[in-house]
């Protein structure tokens, strides 16, 4: 080799490096970068008919029939309109006309008729069980005649899960859908998946059927969004920080003081879809009297919680639903709020009385319990406060920590008195999930199976005609649970967005309960 | 000496069952299951007891197991369970990456740590041997998660030389590669600096001074070479603490890898992924102290002697 060429070598080799290291960081215009939410790291697939858990990429590659607004009001989409009988046993929906799937494959009466079809034989039949029937009227109106009223038709229209796929290709694809390939209605298409790793997506030229609830009624304006799955939250703000990428889906609070310190970052907050609770074991010892489950519940300091432990950001919780969803507007006197003074009497009248270092006895046993919670710092943290509010009023509880991916299984033993734990939920149906009599352990954590409250349940889980009747019967559910001491509502959190706002410009008002399509529709990439 | 290497090999096959049954067992044993990771709110109660058996996790264990190793002896990993693909898929898509951040912290330790053991003898008992060692001695002492935690901070936020996280650019293998090799340095750094100063008070060191070679010739050419031999074993032996150590700091810099893959399958109880990903550290640990010994014996004329 000449010396001459070996230059020429060397000088390629050195500029194709140079641009190997460049790479990073500098994308081009209306391009950005998302880190999804840590609890949704590792979905595996974009098929809402098999998945179990789906990041938010599938509110992009996807549209619904009905959207939500951030008050959890339904809203059209896809379905443009639709009519319920009054008896409610049948739906009419009319459809978006002009729509098509990634692929070219037009939507229509027939595509719904074929999608729900899909679900029969797949682990999410419940969700679409009450539809006996789907009829197509013409080719925009299709009409599902129930096998029961099912006034939460809306909710699960509405539901990630119910994103409406494209029948033919699904078939062809079989177990590859979603993963390799994936045909959607939605503003983005699916270029690449690498599942743990990240998403990239490019924006559907075509699309003109936004939900009403986004302003933008053409395309995107993101070309390029890639989701990026980064498991450890340190890692994610320190991109975030260097610039590496342009959004945080979930803030842990533990940063957000860190964010706040940044002068290019902001805090975007939406309200919460998460409850922290304690759960009381209603079949263990002392907790079978209800006096005592009381003066438990009543002993949780929800405001001192909220303040010293979440610094005053979020709300506190006074029944068992989020704030945002009707069924959580209880009668006050159900609500369950901090009263030391009837937690001590009540201790008092079950016959446990003050012994010499401030922890109740009775007949010469000392009022001493359990409480167990998952080993996650947080958790943690909030549990040492309610250890010390017990305390406060005479229960003496011992913290027992499990690692979250075990816990499930210790609480199948029923052996737990008092637990701390949250859940993620923005529909009423949860009080039937962790308080129905036939999931005893977990989720029924609780233990709790009252014939009383399955009377309620039934009624309110399929009884109601209308969306009215199912807030009223699931009010009413609620609160004959809340009137039984099962648990003593603590916190609601709230949702933490962090971006960089010297790289992009958010709506000014969020018409969405939480960050997804109707969101980003709206985001703009700074030029 | 292939008499050797076979009856070695041979070896392997009682320690593989008995590692599989070890992983197997202590899997299992773990409080809870995939399933629970499958429910959403809502699911029937009684599609628990079907998904169980949908994926045999409602026979007795031993019939578990040996199913498992069945199709695992015809070179079937299985399908995963809660990540609802391949096995094989799954670890083929992160082995190359992980091999790639292995293999690169076993260079760059190698590389760094034999010259600095060299350094470090040639200089005995002096300022720089102890500067050295005490330096190699406390870069292994730091964790691998806060050492990666806190060359992203100076060296990706602070200075922007390279990017924080994935796997997109090489760039991107720096700090990983720096994080995994710097706690590797340490322990070859030694070896080489306690095997050079031991060969070199040796007889035939003397006398090659005494034939009048130069002392650096001596020091490279003779006691390095011999010195080189207990480090190379030591190298072999790394090759599969390589991959498990890679599996924090895959994590802190959300790369690709065994280490994300079994992480993330651990925390869902994916049965299939985690059992799979264990064994094939565990048979990277068994190859490496196996090619360390085969290796030794190649190049050791003792112990080959010994053995034939």
């Amino acid at each position: 080799m000449t010396s001459l060429r070996l230059r020429k070598t060397l000088a390629a080799a050195g500029i194709s490096l140079a641009a190997l290291f460049a790479g990073h960081g500098f994308a081009a215009a209306q391009e950005a970068v998302f880190v999804i939410a840590t609890n949704e790291v590792g979905a595996p697939t974009y098929n809402p008919i098999k998945a179990n858990n789906l990041n938010i990429g599938t509110t992009l590659i996807f549209d619904r029939l009905v959207s939500q607004d951030a008050d959890l009001s339904f809203h059209p989409w896809l379905a443009e309109s639709w009519e319920e009988a009054p008896d409610g046993m049948s739906w009419v929906f009319h459809l978006k006309k002009g729509v098509k799937f990634h692929n070219g494959e037009p939507f229509n009466a027939e595509t719904i008729a074929k999608w729900l079809e899909l679900f029969k034989a797949s682990e999410n039949a419940y969700m679409t069980e009450a539809i006996a029937k789907v009829e197509v009227v013409d080719e925009h109106t299709v009409k599902f005649v129930m096998s029961r009223p099912e006034p939460n038709l809306l909710y699960n229209f509405s539901s990630s899960y119910l994103s409406v796929v494209e029948p033919k290709s699904y078939q062809a694809l079989g177990d590859n859908y979603g993963v390799t390939e994936v045909y959607g209605t939605g503003p983005f298409k699916m270029e690449s998946f690498t599942v743990g790793q990240e998403t990239v997506l490019v924006r559907n030229e075509d699309y003109a059927w936004a939900s009403p609830l986004a302003k933008n009624r053409g395309p995107a304006k993101i070309a390029k969004l890639t989701l990026r799955e980064i498991a450890e939250d340190s890692t994610a703000f320190l991109e975030l920080k260097s610039g590496g990428v342009d959004l945080l889906l979930g803030v842990p609070t533990d940063f957000l003081g860190q964010v706040k310190a940044e002068t290019n970052l902001e805090v975007l907050t939406l309200p919460g879809q998460d409850v922290a609770y304690m759960p009381i074991n209603v079949t263990k010892e002392p907790f079978t009297d209800i006096k005592v489950r009381e003066a438990a519940a009543k002993a949780i300091n929800q405001k001192e919680i909220l303040e010293s432990v979440y610094g005053g950001v979020g709300e506190v919780a006074n029944t068992f639903l989020i704030s945002a969803l009707p069924e959580s507007k209880v009668d006050p006197k159900y609500q369950i709020s901090y009263d030391p003074e009837r937690s001590k009497a009540l201790l008092d009248e079950a016959g446990w009385k003050v012994g010499a270092d401030g922890v109740r006895e009775k007949d010469g046993k000392p009022l001493k319990v359990s409480l167990w919670t998952q080993s996650d710092s947080s958790f943690r943290r909030l549990t040492e406060v309610v250890q010390a509010e017990l305390k406060a009023v005479g229960i003496d509880s011992e913290i027992t920590t499990f690692d979250s991916s075990a816990i499930r299984d210790q609480y199948k033993s029923g052996n737990q008195q008092l637990a701390v734990r949250s859940y993620n939920w923005d529909n009423a149906d949860i009080i039937d999930w962790f308080f129905g009599g036939d999931r005893l352990g977990y989720p029924n954590v609780s233990m709790f199976n009252d014939p009383k409250a399955e009377e309620l349940r039934k009624v309110a889980m399929t009884g109601s005609k209308n969306m009215a009747e199912r807030v009223k019967n699931f009010t009413a559910y609620h609160e004959y649970v809340l009137s039984q001491f099962p648990m003593a509502p603590i916190y609601q959190p709230v949702t933490s967005i962090a971006y960089n706002k010297d790289r992009l410009v958010l709506p000014a008002e969020i018409h969405s309960p939480s960050v997804g399509a109707t969101v980003i529709m709206d985001m703009e990439v700074k030029e | 000496m292939l008499a050797y290497a076979i009856r070695r090999i041979l070896m392997l096959v009682p320690v593989f069952l008995a590692v599989s049954v070890v992983i197997f067992l202590i899997l299992h044993f773990i409080p809870g299951d995939p399933i629970d990771n499958l429910l959403k709110v809502g699911a029937p109660p009684e599609q628990r007891a079907e998904m169980m058996a949908r994926y045999g996790l409602d026979r007795p264990l031993p019939v578990q197991y040996a199913i498992w190793l069945g199709k695992l002896l015809t070179g079937d990993l299985g399908t995963a369970i809660v990540a609802r693909r391949p096995v094989a898929d799954l670890i083929g898509q992160a082995l190359p990456h992980s091999l790639l951040l292995g293999g690169l912290a076993l260079a760059f330790s190698t590389v760094v740590g034999v010259t600095l053991g060299v350094v470090a003898a040639l200089n005995k008992d002096r300022f720089l041997d102890r500067a050295i060692m005490g330096g190699v001695l406390f870069g292994s002492t730091l964790p691998s998660f806060w050492l990666g935690l806190l060359l992203i901070l100076v060296f990706a936020v602070g200075l922007g030389w390279f990017p924080v996280s994935g796997a997109r650019t090489w760039s991107s293998l720096v700090l990983p590669v720096l994080t995994i090799g710097l706690g590797g340095t340490a322990l070859v750094a030694r070896i080489t600096r306690v095997s050079m100063v031991d060969i070199a008070a040796k007889d035939f060191v003397l006398l090659l001074h005494a034939k009048g070679l130069s002392p650096m010739r001596i020091q490279i050419r003779h006691v390095l070479r011999h010195a080189l031999i207990p480090v190379v074993t030591i190298l072999a032996l790394r090759i599969g603490w390589i991959l498990g150590g890679a599996v924090t700091v895959e994590v802190v810099f959300a790369r690709p890898g065994l280490g994300t893959l079994l992480i993330k399958a651990l925390s869902q109880h994916d049965y299939p992924v985690v059992q799979a990903s264990l064994l094939m550290l565990a048979m990277a640990v068994m190859l490496g102290t196996l090619l360390g010994d085969l290796l030794q014996a190649a190049m050791d004329p003792r112990v080959r002697g010994a053995l034939s």
